[in-house]
């Protein structure tokens, strides 16, 4: 018993923080999204699923997100494969380089897209001496620009996780594969992509969360004309001061990623249980 | 006809050669050891077999065909791994499906009746919709073998295949082993480090040492007639008595004794191989004098250790032959019982 009692006690100071910085705020939004001038509302609610415009921003968020999960997973599980054959060395040089832009500040990081994005900036201009653009064609303030910073950002949640479960596959099955007739594609299909599935999993939802939510990369590359939700809330927060729909929008935004993660909290659930 | 040719099969790691030229032939529908102990380079050939390694120089024919140059799976070949490498995502029956589901081989319905057949060969026909981690170590070896037998490879592979399984088991799949090859006619390439296993199950033995084919042929010219020492210890444990030979059948032993052997030794200095079991013991009768420095008695035998003036021997006796340790014993061997080995220019380290 007092062994328990002692866990509870090294668990307090934590779960005292997690109160008091984390569930006490989401209690807080909770109420001001239903808060009206006389008692409880869904005005606020009402008037974001009626707003074709935010309704727009919700579904903007909820397209780039899936977009950019998917393109991490598709860059990131040859670039974990290789990882994980990789000699030591190699590995060590390659996984500098998928967490190199982690350790940049985001707003050097996004500036940096910014010079390479802008309309004299390097990518559009060779595009456009390629002849593969018009005159008018530019990326920055656009989705792809958006996209391409945050694949940037995220790929990195998605190396590591596949790498995590890449790393401890036995690579006799490969093999084993390949004597039952297996090409090495046909390995990678049959074989290491379903048994990778748990890191993609964990990686999706990981990319999924952190794009859904992110605020200062889509901000920054996307502008005002191309808003995500994150940068809508910051809106309603600063600009317009109306924190009552501010807090409706961040209910919407949590529900979404809930249900996001609801498939993969039930499968793990019932792995464990 | 052969079912499997390899000529001068090389093969280097970096600067370190570990096969040194193999060449063999391996007829259809035979069973074949690769016996050796760990380092000999047998997985290696094996693996070069299978195609999963290159050969830094030779030549793998399989059924005729030149398939140096092919990956694993243009061969016709199926592998069993020690670790059996099941697919944990599949269950038994789509693990037993999976080659010729990748190799194309009949349609749905054929192919669930190939399967059913292989389940049943191996007797887990009742756990065909399990996953492999829901079965015992010995279950998943039987489905590892079905899956390697069920598409009737031109070649069957086996790596180390019963060595991660316990005694009795493994009693019980030699002989299922045996059955099923005589049954399919499948020809079998056994990679082990077990000897008895080798002996038992084959029915040609390739002793590797150390990168070359130390001897090859049947078990029984392997273990009757070594022609070389590594060959006379490594199966059967035999004992080398360095000796010279003199005329008309006598030996003389490092301490001056004279041992009776075959007259048609050549003269000069030889190895002498005495296995174990061809030594007998007896208190007070005739034959060469050695000391009996312990015995530990086993049951159905007694094994033995002897000092033959400063020679350290190993002998194996039927009982309890009621000898007492410290005491000198008499050791007597049948002439035919001895094999001539060239001698040894230095002596092995024991």
């Amino acid at each position: 018993m007092t062994d328990r009692r002692e866990n509870l006690l090294l668990l307090a100071p934590g779960l005292a923080l997690l109160a008091l910085a984390f569930i006490l705020p989401i209690f807080r939004m909770l109420a001001l999204s239903v808060q009206g001038e006389d008692g409880l509302t869904g005005a606020h609610f009402a008037r974001f699923l009626g707003d074709p415009f935010y309704l727009g921003v919700l579904w903007r968020t909820v397209r780039l997100s899936l977009l950019i999960t998917l393109i991490c997973a598709v860059l990131g599980f040859p670039f974990a494969y290789i990882m994980a054959r990789a000699r030591p060395r190699l590995r060590t040089l390659l996984l500098i380089i998928v967490i190199l832009p982690l350790m940049t500040s985001v707003v050097v990081r996004t500036f940096g897209w910014m010079v390479i994005l802008s309309r004299n900036g390097i990518l559009p201009e060779m595009l456009r001496d390629l002849g593969l653009a018009g005159r008018s064609f530019q990326l920055m303030r656009t989705e792809t620009a958006i996209v391409l910073g945050m694949v940037q950002v995220l790929m990195p949640f998605m190396v590591l996780s596949i790498l995590g479960v890449l790393a401890r596959l036995d690579q006799r099955l490969e093999e084993a594969a390949r004597t039952m007739g297996c090409s090495f594609l046909g390995a990678l299909r049959h074989v290491v992509l379903p048994l990778s599935m748990p890191g993609i999993a964990v990686g999706a939802v990981l990319c999924f969360t952190l794009s859904a939510s992110s605020f200062v990369t889509p901000n920054l590359l996307g502008g005002t004309r191309v808003q995500m939700l994150a940068a809508s809330i910051y809106r309603a927060v600063t600009q317009t001061l109306d924190w009552n729909f501010a807090a409706a929008q961040s209910v919407i935004l949590l529900v979404g990623i809930l249900l996001v993660m609801a498939p993969y909290i039930v499968s793990q659930g019932r792995r464990h249980g | 006809m052969a079912d499997l040719t390899l000529t001068g099969i090389r093969k280097s790691f970096g600067r370190t050669e570990v096969l040194h030229g193999i060449d063999t032939v391996i007829e259809k529908g035979s069973f074949v050891s690769l016996l050796g102990a760990s380092g000999c380079g047998k997985s290696t050939l094996l693996r070069i077999v299978a195609g999963l390694e290159t050969a830094s120089a030779g030549r793998v024919e399989i059924a005729g065909q030149d398939v140096t140059a092919l990956p694993p799976e243009a061969r016709d070949i199926s592998m069993m791994f020690q670790s059996y490498a099941l697919l944990p995502h599949l269950s038994v029956a789509e693990n037993v499906r999976f080659p010729l589901r990748m190799r194309g081989i009949g349609n749905r319905e054929e192919q669930a009746a190939r399967v059913a057949e292989a389940l049943e060969t191996v007797q887990l026909s009742a756990f065909a919709n399990r996953k492999p981690s829901q079965l015992s170590g010995g279950q998943q070896q039987r489905v590892a073998l079905a899956r390697a037998i069920v598409s009737t490879p031109k070649v069957l592979l086996l790596d180390e295949a019963l060595s991660n399984l316990d005694a009795r088991l493994r009693e019980d799949m030699q002989l299922e082993l045996i059955e099923i090859h005589r049954k399919l006619g499948l020809t079998t390439l056994f990679v082990t480090h077990d000897q008895d296993e080798a002996l038992s199950l084959s029915d040609r033995v390739i002793l590797l040492d150390g990168g070359r084919v130390a001897q090859a042929g049947s078990p029984e010219e392997i273990y009757e007639a070594p022609q070389t020492a590594f060959a006379a210890e490594f199966l059967g444990a035999a004992n080398l008595i360095p000796a010279e030979i003199g005329p008309r059948g006598t030996a003389t032993l490092p301490g001056g004794q004279h041992l009776p052997v075959p007259e048609n030794m050549p003269e000069g200095p030889a190895l002498l191989a005495i296995r174990q079991e061809d030594l007998v013991l007896s208190a007070g009768g005739k034959g060469i004098s050695a000391r009996l420095k312990a015995q530990v008695f086993m049951g159905s035998r007694t094994r033995h250790v002897l000092d033959l003036d400063g020679h350290r021997l190993r002998a194996l006796s039927l009982g309890r032959p009621g000898l007492v340790a410290g005491e000198t014993v008499r050791l007597a061997v049948d002439p035919d019982r001895i094999a001539w080995l060239p001698p040894a220019p230095t002596d092995r380290p024991e």
